[in-house]
């Protein structure tokens, strides 16, 4: 038995379960992590109750590793509870790091994805147009569910983070080098994004020729050659502009990056620096004289949903965060 | 009325939370099951390319990507029109066989599991995955973790990345399985043949073979008299990437059968005001 071992706690809001999967991904890994520490919060795995989480001292927990985003007040709710509980706390995941691609909602208002979701339907069932609220009066008392916001934010945008895992989801290999430097005491600085500093192309095993392209393929349109770039064979590949540590797999079944790594360092905007990549590819930066704007539109226009391709997984951690809807 | 509230309900993926209602006699009243949980996929895929709904609707859920995966590729399939080659349809199949290889496992020993293993009179605090370990021993357990790792290497192999795979096209799969790989699977799915035998003899011996357990199972409390839904082939054998929805009734009578794609025909949503689903 180990003195003192640390205490460690997951937690998933607005997510999908990938990242909790992700920690299982450690295989025997894991028995080291339960050598070192307590799990004393993790829903998807241990029978342990918010009214737990609330009666813990401040600071009990050493390190709490929180994935998803903060979409309703619930969620908002247990990451104060979390941060207030927790010495360390770990953006867990590309949706509590920046969003990810439930954070295309901020693309809608609240008003729109409930009526959507339950009114609009091909299968809904709803002659009474009942639609979730966050109280209701039943016979036997009243039952509450979280208030749904019109806004996906991610962790940093509610809380203090102190450290960031990206990934969707986070690489195995850094969640193992997270809890390598945790037990030996080695953590960067706070604020710190636990993941390498280059970007996917620096994985990636193609080559490249430095060719430029005009065209740009939708990925059902050309079977890639299997060990060349796959963005200058003209088919968009976000790993330019997206952060290692994947060892660029999907690149290995043939299939582009769509940028779960989040930004490279000192590179906060994905998107922007995924636009100014591809202009460079397409020579209009260098060749600015080359093309008339028109020529330029028309090569832009290949691209199909550039919000959704270029910003899948940063919107709401991007400057653009959301879309603006008057009412 | 009294309320005893159980939030979060744990070991399963995603989220929930029952309340409870007494009577002044103490007994129960009504339960309400509730999932606070709604994200808005059915808003925000509208306006993105199709091409990338495999990859988009994965994010429903992170246990079960493939199924999403895949029910997207083959909408792909009907909305582009095509019919992919064998092969493609065998690679997919071989995909979601190594996906139910980690899930079946991840349900066994992680989540629904341990109340049996560990048992029924167990403290709350031991029903998990590291009572599971206390109790069945160092060995299993790193048997467990070692096929669960295959299941999810499997998934990798043919789609890249195993939480969230990448290679659904429409009309196939974006890689083909070269044979070094293909050998790889195959010794990975015979050991998990095994393992899958020594787990069921764990179940009947560790469950079936104490009645306290198994009049427990037969209990009023732990039996609940539903239909089901699943899909099967044309033998009305269950098969998880292909074939017609059945619906049998409580006493396993089939009640309907019918293609995915009439399933508006016969499925339907409805909505209550105090759950998001």
């Amino acid at each position: 038995m180990v003195e003192n071992k640390l205490k460690i706690a997951f937690y998933w809001a607005a997510s999908c379960g990938g990242c909790e999967i992700a920690v299982l991904d450690l295989d025997e890994k894991i028995l080291d992590v339960v050598k070192i520490a307590d799990i004393v919060f993790w829903p998807v795995a241990m029978d342990i109750k918010y009214k737990d989480v609330e009666n813990m001292p401040d600071k009990y927990i050493d390190i709490c590793f929180f994935n998803g985003s903060v979409r309703n007040d619930e969620q908002e709710h247990m990451a104060k509870l979390l941060r207030q509980k927790s010495k360390v706390l770990v953006a867990f995941g590309s949706c509590a790091h920046e969003g990810c691609i439930p954070g295309l909602a901020n693309l809608h208002n609240s008003e729109q994805i409930l009526s959507k979701v339950y009114l609009k339907q091909f299968s809904n069932e709803n002659p009474d147009k009942v639609i979730p609220k966050p109280e209701t009066q039943v016979k036997e008392g009243t039952l509450r569910i979280p208030r749904f916001y019109d806004t996906v934010k991610t962790l940093a945008q509610t809380v203090e983070v102190d450290y960031y895992l990206p990934g969707c989801p986070p690489p195995v290999k850094l969640i193992a080098n997270a809890v390598e430097a945790i037990a030996k005491n080695e953590l960067p600085p706070k604020g710190s994004v636990l993941a390498p500093l280059k970007s996917v192309c620096d994985e990636c095993p193609r080559t490249r020729d430095d060719k430029k392209i005009t065209k740009i393929y939708r990925v059902y349109e050309k079977v890639p050659e299997p060990e060349k770039c796959l963005l200058e064979q003209g088919i968009l590949c976000m790993g330019p502009a997206t952060r290692s540590g994947c060892d660029a797999q999907c690149l290995t079944v043939d299939m582009p990056c769509t940028g779960c790594g989040g930004p490279c360092p000192n590179v906060p905007e994905q998107g922007a620096a995924m636009i100014s990549a591809l202009a460079s590819i397409m020579g209009v930066e260098e060749e600015k004289e080359a093309y008339t704007e028109e020529e330029v539109e028309t090569l832009m226009s290949q691209i199909k949903d550039p919000i959704g391709t270029f910003y899948m997984y940063s919107l709401p951690a991007s400057i653009l965060k959301r879309k603006v809807i008057k009412q | 009325m009294k309320e005893v509230v159980i939030n979060p309900i744990t070991r399963l993926e995603g989220h929930g939370s029952i309340s409870i209602f007494l009577n002044d006699a103490g007994e129960v009243e009504n339960a309400y099951l509730k999932i606070p949980e709604l994200r808005g996929f059915e808003q925000f895929c509208i306006g993105r390319k199709a091409e990338l709904m495999p990859i988009l609707t994965t994010r429903i859920c992170g246990v079960c990507p493939v199924a999403h995966h895949f029910a997207s590729t083959k909408a792909l399939d009907a909305a582009f029109n095509v019919d992919p080659p064998s092969t493609a349809k065998k690679l997919r199949e071989l995909m979601y066989s190594g996906y139910i290889i980690y899930d079946h496992i991840l349900h066994f020993y992680f989540l629904g599991g341990p109340d049996f293993i560990v048992g029924p009179d167990a403290p709350p605090e031991k029903r998990n995955i590291l009572g599971v370990i206390e109790k069945a021993g160092m060995d299993v357990a790193k048997q467990v973790i070692k096929h669960r790792s295959y299941g999810q290497r499997i998934t990798a192999i043919l789609g890249g990345k195993a939480t969230h795979p990448t290679c659904g096209l429409p009309g196939g799969i974006s890689k083909a399985l070269n044979e070094e790989n293909r050998k790889e699977i195959e010794e990975m799915a015979l050991s998990s043949l095994g393992f899958a035998q020594l787990s069921l003899k764990l179940f009947h011996d560790v469950v079936l073979g104490n009645t306290a357990y198994v009049d427990l199972i037969k209990s009023d409390s732990y039996t609940m008299k539903t239909y089901y839904m699943g899909m099967v082939d044309d033998n009305n054998k269950v098969n998880f990437y292909d074939g017609k929805i059945r619906v049998v009734d409580p006493n396993g009578l089939e009640f309907l059968k019918f293609e995915p794609k009439d399933y508006l025909d016969h499925v339907g949503e409805h909505v209550e005001e105090w759950t998001y689903s």
